[in-house]
């Protein structure tokens, strides 16, 4: 099945750049899209797949292991054994975290197979270990069960998932970019769940005629011929991953000038935020959003722009004050730049 | 008796034959009265497919291994495999789903079915098996909107919905009767002469339909037409573009046209108009109204059915017998104070503060101290499987149980079967969300507004609203005034939603108790329907001062013999909010009667506040 390109979604320009900014520094970790039923939510997440890069990952691990980073149980092995780890590239991917999902196959568990044939107790990876260094996505994610939340937390608190379970012992890294949308209708977040999420953002249908017609147009262009209408848009994707690789380049050497990280710490301390996640978020962002834009220096507008989804939903509110209300709160507070 | 002899229901058959052409018109919602006739249209829909199209109908109770899939026991046991026995979900692929009485279906289960469609993949990741199927289906429901609700989320995944009315015309019932009694309503599934045309005309059309060409002015006519309905999201505008050409390829056209849109239109834009407050010009003060009037003229089509069809809840007419407000029908002779129930005010919400715990009773040692949902254990297979545990009864965990034995095959010599000695054995722990449901009966009445007591009491239900969001629990609102009783709140568990209503629950006119009582009544019977398990909490918020009743009895009688009716409730708490003035020496502790029927606790909007801490603490050594 052919997905609908990302490019191609009409409008809903800060949903696409939260996407956009994750892949280019994973370390926002993650962004959560709040908005009305049939907003292209899912397709956009979905659609994202064809943009990501590639990822360099020891051979043949089924943790996606950065060969520099933090090891699975096998990758160390391997390397106690052999002394040095083999790596091969994988295309980054969006791993799908359904709501009907169990214990077992989230954290990994053990694997039937091998312990029948071979009468030896082997860890078998769940969702955790697809997840690692890679998208995860869950569609309304206000629906999850809570006592799967409580895993994920878990692990996202640590990046690293301990398995426990039928007499199999297993340690890897499970560092995900956590990606969740959600009618906010249908129920609320945990705060602690909230948290978890670098970015936010709220998004509306489109109120213009010409912009709804667009829809339309294009999504009949896409039903009445798939084909041609990958190869219209194709220019597009390849304009956008290009701009994502280089932007993922230029990352490292963003320079982040004092009076920027001043800017950030005025803005959470007007806000008085808890924590320093919203600081350090705010921080990451604005360094892939000077990378995306080309700023050899991360600029006042890039902290402005980053603010606005990285605090949106870190902002103190009694349980029910409108989204709204917080919104222009961090308006005035940007005002200030 | 076929498809195309079935009596009347135009609408129904059209969006019926509508998605048999294109199924991206995204399914059909009957909504309507019982034994009207819904169900048996929906399973004739299967007559309009090709043979061999998967039909498949969602039984209420079933469980979540049924919908998504589950380890085959028999395969897996003899093989040694893992062998995936696949769900429902995947079953229907490229075929329909049906629900009937999808409004009663466990909101779990209606979860899971709305995420595969929307996908159109069923990705299962459950008892040690990853498997991923197709599950591209059209999705079939039939509801009684009398019996309980759908989420405007839920309503929105239907393309199509028809509200279905019952025959009136009585040569129409008469042929009903006729078919009925020939004994045709469960005839074979092989089509008669006149469902074979139907087929081959929906065939034709499905070949004309890839001809079929949308106009650009068609196209803006699509999108001005959801604009003016105030739909939310972009789906209607999809749904109702497939749907006119389907339209368009059923009548032979190449061309879609504006008459097709508009011929179709309604089958899409019915049941995802935004949520309407029924009534809400009522709730405005007279100069808000006049405005509206003016916004209402120049949007050119008015919004038609969709209060109706909005909100599940068929909204009780209010007549608007000017009569009705100056609250001079002295059935009670303390009724309230004349000059503010003339009065319709808005109120806004007044200050907030915490609250004493209002717990649910007969439940304390369930509610865990964090205060998030209570977890039953389900007796039966209801509910999620959360893990498995050594002891249980019949409800093994397959994939915990072989996992159990997987090691030991080797030494218990297995040959084919897998050796499972009854130590490996592993049951499902099940767990039900037993949703607390909170529900709040406003008096909206006109002596509510006196001094601006609105003020406090709408201070006093969000810091209540509060409470219920630190305890996650659900909430729903009523409100009783004037001559009648309305849900303003459908249950959710949004409570931003909640306050937000709050805010615009309106004072003035009489005060309908009895009505407000029994429409809880109704609430509580129709949800508990739908979800068995969940505990209720009735707060009703009133100074008792009744004076506009239901029947011929006294106000007083008619409220003892509601309350005992809700009395007979099981797992129904009450509290009785009296929101009376009590510093002054009129005051007549109307409310105080009322929470005696009930049995309810009783508190003012000072108890509420005072002695919270004295509250709590005594309470913690109660309860130890």
């Amino acid at each position: 099945m052919s997905v609908f390109p990302f490019t191609a979604i009409v409008g809903q320009e800060q949903m696409k750049l939260s996407l956009v900014l994750n892949v280019i520094n994973p370390s926002i970790g993650g962004v959560l899209i709040m908005g009305e039923k049939g907003t292209a939510k899912s397709t956009a997440v979905r659609s994202l797949a064809e943009l990501l890069p590639e990822l360099e990952v020891t051979q043949g691990c089924a943790f996606n292991c950065n060969p520099q980073g933090f090891l699975c149980n096998s990758c160390r092995d391997t390397l106690a054994v052999e002394g040095s780890l083999q790596t091969e590239t994988r295309r980054m991917r969006v791993v799908e975290l359904p709501l009907g999902v169990t214990e077992d196959r989230l954290v990994g568990t053990l694997d039937i197979e091998h312990a029948i044939k071979q009468g030896e107790k082997r860890f078998e990876p769940g969702i955790l270990a697809e997840a690692n260094r890679n998208f995860l996505y869950v569609d309304e994610v206000n629906l999850l069960e809570d006592h799967i939340v409580d895993l994920l937390l878990d692990a996202a608190a640590m990046g690293v998932n301990t398995v426990e379970r039928e007499g199999v012992s297993f340690v890897h890294p499970a560092r995900f970019i956590l990606v969740g949308t959600m009618n906010p209708e249908e129920g609320d977040l945990r705060p602690q769940f909230l948290d978890r999420f670098g970015l936010c953002v709220r998004i509306e249908s489109l109120q213009e005629r010409s912009a709804r017609k667009e829809i339309l147009k294009r999504r009949a262009a896409f039903d009445a011929d798939v084909d041609a209408f990958l190869c219209r848009w194709e220019e597009e994707q390849q304009t956008l991953s290009g701009k994502i690789v280089r932007a993922q380049q230029r990352l490292q050497s963003i320079e982040i000038p004092e009076e920027a990280l001043d800017k950030i710490v005025d803005i959470t301390a007007a806000l008085s935020l808890d924590g320093h996640r919203g600081d350090i978020v705010t921080m990451r962002t604005a360094q892939a959003l000077a990378a995306l834009r080309n700023h050899a220096v991360m600029g006042t507008d890039d902290v402005r722009d980053a603010a606005q989804l990285a605090l949106r939903h870190r902002m103190k509110r009694l349980p029910f004050e409108e989204i709204g209300l917080e919104f222009e709160r961090l308006q005035s507070a940007l005002a200030g730049l | 008796m076929g498809f195309s002899d079935f009596v009347g229901h135009k609408d129904a058959r059209l969006a019926l034959v509508l998605n048999a052409i294109e199924p991206r018109c995204g399914g059909v919602l009957f909504a309507g009265e019982k034994g009207s006739g819904k169900t048996t249209l929906a399973r004739l829909f299967r007559r309009l497919l090709p043979e061999g199209t998967a039909f498949v109908t969602v039984p209420l109770n079933v469980t979540e291994e049924a919908l998504l899939g589950t380890v085959d026991i028999e395969e897996t046991i003899n093989s040694g495999k893992k062998v995936v026995q696949r769900g429902l979900l995947s079953r229907a692929d490229r075929g329909t789903l049906f629900i009937d009485d999808v409004n009663l279906l466990a909101t779990e289960s209606m979860s899971l079915i709305l995420e595969v469609t929307g996908r159109g993949v069923n990705l299962m990741e459950r008892e040690g098996i990853s498997d991923r199927a197709d599950a591209n289906f059209l999705l079939i429901a039939t509801m009684d909107p009398q019996e309980g609700f759908l989420s405007p989320h839920f309503l929105d995944r239907f393309g199509m919905c028809v509200l279905w009315e019952g025959l009136r015309e009585k040569s129409e019932r008469a042929q009903v009767v006729k078919t009925a009694m020939a004994g045709r309503f469960s005839g074979g599934t092989v089509p008669g002469p006149s469902d074979t045309l139907l087929r081959k005309r929906i065939e034709n059309s499905r070949k004309v339909l890839e001809m079929v060409s949308v106009p650009d002015p068609v196209a803006e006519h699509i999108a001005q037409t959801c604009l003016e309905n105030a739909v939310s999201g972009h789906r209607a505008e999809l749904f109702l573009y497939y749907a006119t050409k389907a339209y368009a390829a059923y009548r032979g056209d190449k061309i879609a046209s504006t008459s097709h849109v508009d011929a179709v239109a309604p089958l899409i834009l019915v049941h995802r108009t935004r949520e309407v407050v029924p009534h809400e010009e009522e709730a405005l003060h007279d100069h808000d109204r006049e405005r509206q009037e003016k916004e209402k003229q120049s949007q050119p089509k008015e919004m038609g059915d969709e209060n109706r069809a909005g909100s599940t809840e068929p909204a009780r007419t209010e007549n608007h017998d000017p009569s009705d407000t100056d609250g001079s029908d002295q059935i009670d002779p303390l009724a309230s104070p004349r000059e503010s129930a003339r009065k319709e005010e808005v109120f806004d919400t007044g200050e907030t503060f915490h609250t004493r715990r209002l717990s649910f009773r007969k439940d304390k040692l369930r509610r865990t101290a964090s205060g998030r949902r209570t977890r039953t254990r389900s007796k039966d297979k209801g509910g999620r499987y959360v893990r498995s545990i050594l002891t249980g009864e019949r409800d093994v965990a397959i994939d915990a149980t072989i996992r159990a034995a997987a090691p030991y095959q080797h030494l218990r010599n297995r040959h084919h079967r897998l050796v499972i000695h009854e130590h490996d054995l592993r049951y499902k722990q099940r767990e039900k969300k037993t949703g607390h449901l909170v529900i709040f009966a406003v008096d909206g009445s006109g002596s509510m507004g006196a001094r601006r007591r609105m003020t406090a009491t709408k201070g006093a239900i969000q810091s209540l609203l509060m409470d219920c969001y630190q305890k996650r629990d659900k909430v729903a609102m009523l409100v009783f005034r004037k001559t009648g009783a309305e849900i303003v709140l459908p249950p959710t568990s949004s409570v931003e939603h909640a306050s937000r209503r709050l805010k615009e629950v309106p004072t003035g006119g009489k005060t309908p108790l009895s009505a407000g009582l029994l429409e809880a009544h109704d609430l509580i019977k129709r949800y508990g329907k739908k979800a068995p398990e969940t505990r209720f909490l009735l707060v009703i918020i009133t100074d008792g001062r009744a004076n506009h009743t239901l029947s011929d009895l006294p106000a007083r009688q008619e409220i003892q013999r509601i309350a005992r009716l809700l009395r007979e409730i099981p797992s129904t708490d009450y509290v009785v909010l009296d929101t009376e003035d009590k510093s002054t020496f009129l005051k007549a502790d109307l409310a105080v009667p009322l929470a005696t029927h009930l049995g309810a606790r009783y508190f003012t909007i000072e108890d509420l506040k005072a002695e919270y801490l004295v509250e709590m603490v005594k309470r913690e050594k109660d309860g130890g």
